[in-house]
C-alpha cells in the first residue's frame, strides 16, 4: 500500500470513528434522538446470527474449514463488539475529558513552573525539587496519595453539584488534579528544552534592535520554542491518552472501567481487552494525526527541533 | 564646540579574571567611518558591545551625543546604535520583510503599513527587493548579512556597529556586503567597524585603529597606519593581515 | 475531616508502624527491581532486531514492524497487562507481567535504536561498504557500536518509565511494591499517607540512582569527539 493510500484509509478510519463516537454521545446524552439510549446504532443480530452459520459450515467441512472457522470467531467477535459499544462510549467520553483537561490545566501549571526552573533564585530549587519529584515517582501512587491520602475526594465532595447531573464525581476531579500535576512536571521541562533550544543570538538580536526583555521573549524566542517543542508535546498528549486508564484504580469510570466491569460479568476477556486496545489507538493516533497537522500547518523552514517527550513516539 | 557623537573615554572591561579592555579612549564624529583591528582577543568586539550595553563596562565611560549611555533607557540607547552580528542572528521565524518590521512595529510603533512601505524601501536599498517574503533558512550568506544590515538601518540609527560582518561568508559573497557597506559609507553614515578586510578600510575608513592586548596602541588615518605606523606590532600585524586578506 | 485532624493524624505511630513493616516494603522492592530487569531484557533482546529493521529494512519487513510497534505503542500498558493476563491467560502473574512490560519495552526500544542508528552519519556506513563489509556486517561492526552508545540516553529514560509502570502490575496482583503499600493501607487506613510516600521515596531512590549511575556509564563509554 503506498504512503498516499495508507493516509487515505487511516482518515477514513479516523473519521468514521468521531462520527460514530459524536453520533453516540449526542445521541445518548439527548435521552435517545436517533435510537433508545444505550442501544446499538446498527443491530448486532444478523452479525451474530451470520457467525452461527458460518460456523455451522465450517465444522461440515471438517480440517479445511479452520479458515472458515476464524471467519466465524471474526464474525462473532464483531457483533459482540457492536452489543458493547454503547456501554464503552461513555467511558471513552471521559477518558478524553481527563485527558484534556489534565494536559491543559498541567500547561498552565506548567508555564511558571519553567519560568522559575529557568529564572528564579529561590523559587528555582522549589520548581526543581518538586519537578524531580514527580517525575520520579509512578502516576498510580501519585493518585493513590491523592485519593486515599488526603481528604480531598471528601472535600471536593461536598462541593455542591458535585456527582448529580452533567457534573462528574469527585474521583473525576481528584484524578484531573492528579494527571494536571504529574503533566505539569513533565510539560515544565520540555518547555525548558524547547527554550534552551532557541539559539540565543535571537535574543540578543532582538535586544540590539531594541526591544525589551519581555518583547524579545514574546517575538522572538517563544514563537521558535513553541515550535520546536510540538513532538515532546504530542508525546505528553499519547502518555495523557493512555494513562489516563489508572484513574480506574480510583472509582473513576472511564474507558478501562467500563471494560473491566463489562468483562466481569460476561468473561469474555479477549473481546473486551482487544475492543478497548482498538479503541485506545484509535484515540492516540486520532491525537498524533491532529498534531502532525498542526505541526505542517505551523512549520517555517529552519525553525524546528528533534523529538523530546517521555520517550519516543 | 558640539560634543562627539561618541565618546569612549578609559574603558576598563574585565571578564572574570582577564582583563579584555585597559583604558581604550577614543571619539567619532559624525559621518566618521572607523574601523577597528587587532589580533583576536584583543577585545574587537567586546568594545563594540559595550557601545550599545550588550556588556558592561567596569570603568570609564561611553557617551552618544554627549549622554552617557548609562543615563539612556537601555532600549532608547540600542534604538539609536544599530548592530551587524557575525553570525547574521537573522530571527530565524520571520521572513526578511517581518525580520526588518518587527523593530519598527514594536519599538518605533509603526502602523503595519507604514511598517511594511518601510521595510520593502530599506531591502530595496540592499538589493534584496525580491527576496523579502523569504525565510532566513532560504537565503544565502550574503543575503542573510545584508538582511540583518538593512534591519539595523530601518531604525535610522545615529551610529552603526559591525561586529566581522564578512567573516562566517564564503569569499564570493564577501564583495556584495563590502559594496552595500561601502555605499552607506559614501552616505554618511557614522559606522564603527570590526573587520579583517584591509580593502574595505583602505578605501572607506577615515581611521583606523589598532587594539591589542585590550590596550588601544595605535590610531590614525589608513594611509598613516599602512605605510607609516608608529609602533612595530602595528606594522607586524598590518602587513601579516594585507598578505592574507589582500587590499581590494 | 478537618485539616487540624489530618496533621494530627500523621502522628509518630503511623511511621513507626511503616518502620515495622519494613521487609514487607524490601520484598516488594525487590519484586519491581526483578520486573524491571527482567522487562527490559526482554525488551532490548526484541527491541534491537525491531530497531535495526525498522531502519534498514525492506518494504514487507518495515511493512511489519512498524504498524505493529504504532498498535502496542498506542495500547495502556494496563489493557496490554489485562490481555496478557486474564485474556491470553499468561500465569502466574509475575510472567505476565513480565511479558507484558517487555512487549510494551520491546515497542519503545525499537525506536530509541531506530533513533540512534538513524544519527550515525550514513558517510558511515559507505565507507564501511566501500572497504568491502557485507551489509549485515557493516551494521554489526560500524553502525551498532556507534548508534548503542548514542541510545544511552534513551535508555535511561525508559529505565524509569519501565520501573514506574512495575506499579501497574497491582492489576493482576503481582506483590509488586505499590500493591504491598495498599494492602498496608486497608489494614491500617491512618497510615494511608505515610505508606505511600514511603512507597513513592523508594520508588524515587531507585529511579534517582540509576539514572545517576548510567550517566556515569555513558560518560565512561563515550565516543571521544561527542555524541552528536
Amino acid at each position: 500500500m503506498s504512503r498516499n493510500t495508507q493516509r487515505l484509509v487511516r482518515d477514513g478510519v479516523l473519521a468514521a470513528f468521531w462520527l460514530w463516537f459524536a453520533a453516540r454521545l449526542l445521541n445518548d446524552w439527548f435521552g435517545g434522538v436517533l435510537v433508545p439510549q444505550g442501544q446499538p446504532f446498527f443491530d448486532p443480530e444478523p452479525v451474530a446470527a451470520a457467525a452461527t452459520a458460518v460456523r455451522e459450515a465450517a465444522t461440515g467441512l471438517g480440517v479445511v474449514g479452520t479458515p472458515v472457522g476464524w471467519v466465524a470467531s471474526a464474525l462473532d467477535s464483531a457483533s459482540f463488539a457492536m452489543t458493547y459499544l454503547p456501554d464503552l462510549a461513555a467511558g471513552a467520553w471521559l477518558t478524553v475529558v481527563l485527558t484534556t483537561l489534565g494536559i491543559l490545566f498541567g500547561l498552565v501549571l506548567a508555564v511558571p513552573l519553567a519560568a522559575a526552573r529557568v529564572y528564579g533564585r529561590v523559587t528555582h530549587w522549589v520548581a526543581l525539587a518538586f519537578i524531580e519529584l514527580i517525575r520520579g515517582t509512578p502516576l498510580l501512587a501519585q493518585l493513590f496519595v491523592l485519593y486515599f491520602a488526603l481528604p480531598l475526594a471528601g472535600w471536593i465532595g461536598a462541593v455542591p453539584f458535585v456527582g448529580s447531573g452533567v457534573v462528574p464525581p469527585q474521583a473525576v476531579w481528584v484524578a484531573v488534579l492528579g494527571f494536571t500535576i504529574n503533566s505539569a512536571a513533565y510539560q515544565a521541562e520540555y518547555i525548558r528544552g524547547s527554550i534552551e533550544g532557541v539559539d540565543t543570538g535571537q535574543l540578543t538580536a532582538a535586544r540590539a534592535v531594541g526591544l525589551s526583555q519581555l518583547d524579545g521573549i514574546r517575538y522572538v524566542v517563544l514563537p521558535q520554542a513553541l515550535r520546536i517543542a510540538i513532538p515532546s508535546w504530542t508525546n505528553e498528549l499519547v502518555y495523557l491518552v493512555k494513562y489516563s486508564s489508572l484513574a480506574s484504580f480510583i472509582t473513576v469510570t472511564e474507558l478501562f472501567y467500563a471494560v473491566e466491569e463489562a468483562a466481569y460479568s460476561n468473561y469474555r476477556f479477549l473481546d473486551l481487552f482487544l475492543l478497548a486496545a482498538v479503541v485506545y489507538v484509535l484515540l492516540v493516533v486520532s491525537a498524533t494525526t491532529t498534531m502532525e497537522w498542526v505541526r505542517r500547518r505551523v512549520a517555517i523552514p529552519g525553525v524546528g527541533g528533534s523529538a523530546g517527550g517521555r520517550g519516543p513516539a | 564646540m558640539t560634543d562627539p557623537l561618541l565618546d569612549v573615554d578609559d574603558v576598563h572591561q574585565s571578564y572574570g579574571e582577564e582583563t579584555v579592555l585597559e583604558g581604550i579612549s577614543f571619539e567619532m564624529e559624525r559621518q566618521d567611518v572607523k574601523v577597528l583591528v587587532g589580533p583576536s582577543g584583543s577585545g574587537k568586539s567586546t568594545m563594540l558591545r559595550c557601545i550599545n550595553r550588550l556588556t558592561d563596562i567596569d570603568d570609564g565611560d561611553i557617551s552618544l551625543d554627549g549622554d552617557s549611555i548609562y543615563d539612556l533607557d537601555v532600549n532608547d540607547l540600542r534604538r539609536q546604535v544599530g548592530m551587524v552580528f557575525q553570525d547574521f542572528n537573522l530571527f530565524a521565524h520571520l521572513t526578511a520583510l517581518e525580520n526588518v518590521t518587527l523593530g519598527l512595529k514594536r519599538v518605533l510603533d509603526y502602523g503595519e503599513r507604514e511598517a511594511v512601505e518601510k521595510a520593502a524601501w530599506q531591502l530595496e536599498a540592499v538589493g534584496l527587493r525580491e527576496q523579502a517574503d523569504s525565510y532566513p533558512a532560504e537565503l544565502s550568506g550574503g543575503q542573510k548579512q545584508r538582511v540583518g544590515i538593512a534591519r539595523a538601518l530601518a531604525m535610522d540609527p545615529k551610529l552603526m556597529l559591525f561586529d566581522e560582518p564578512t567573516s562566517a561568508l564564503d569569499p564570493e559573497l564577501i564583495g556584495e556586503v563590502l559594496e552595500v557597506m561601502r555605499e552607506l559609507a559614501d552616505e554618511g553614515m557614522t559606522m564603527l567597524v570590526v573587520t579583517h578586510e584591509m580593502g574595505f578600510a583602505k578605501q572607506a575608513a577615515t581611521d583606523v585603529l589598532f587594539l591589542d592586548d585590550g590596550k588601544l596602541v595605535e590610531q590614525g588615518p589608513p594611509e598613516q597606519l599602512f605605510e607609516n605606523p608608529e609602533h612595530d606590532r602595528t606594522a607586524a600585524f598590518l602587513s601579516r593581515l594585507t598578505k592574507l586578506h589582500g587590499g581590494q | 475531616m478537618d485539616p487540624t485532624q489530618l496533621l494530627l493524624q500523621t502522628g509518630v505511630g503511623d511511621w513507626e508502624f511503616v518502620w515495622r513493616q519494613r521487609q514487607f516494603f524490601v520484598d516488594g522492592t525487590w519484586l519491581a527491581v526483578k520486573l524491571t530487569f527482567f522487562s527490559m531484557l526482554l525488551g532490548f533482546v526484541v527491541g534491537l532486531p525491531a530497531g535495526v529493521v525498522e531502519a534498514y529494512g525492506g518494504r514487507y519487513s518495515k511493512g511489519v514492524v512498524r504498524p505493529l510497534g504504532v498498535v502496542v505503542r498506542g495500547t495502556p500498558i494496563l489493557v496490554i497487562i489485562s490481555l496478557t493476563y486474564f485474556a491470553f491467560g499468561v500465569s502466574p502473574a509475575f510472567v505476565a507481567a513480565t511479558l507484558a512490560l517487555g512487549v510494551r519495552s520491546a515497542a519503545y526500544q525499537s525506536q530509541i535504536f531506530r533513533g540512534a542508528i538513524e544519527s550515525v552519519e550514513s558517510g558511515q556506513m559507505e565507507a564501511a561498504r566501500a572497504v568491502g563489509l557485507s551489509k549485515l556486517d557493516a551494521i554489526r561492526h560500524v553502525v551498532l557500536p556507534q548508534a548503542l552508545r548514542r541510545s544511552v540516553p534513551g535508555f535511561q529514560n525508559e529505565f524509569t518509565i519501565v520501573l514506574k509502570d512495575t506499579s501497574i502490575a497491582y492489576a493482576i496482583g503481582v506483590a509488586e511494591l505499590l500493591k504491598r503499600s495498599y494492602d498496608l493501607f486497608s489494614i491500617q487506613t491512618t497510615a494511608a499517607l505515610e505508606v505511600f510516600l514511603a512507597a513513592s521515596l523508594i520508588y524515587f531512590v531507585l529511579t534517582f540512582t540509576v539514572n545517576r549511575g548510567i550517566e556515569q556509564l555513558h560518560d565512561r563509554v563515550a565516543i571521544p569527539g561527542g555524541n552528536q
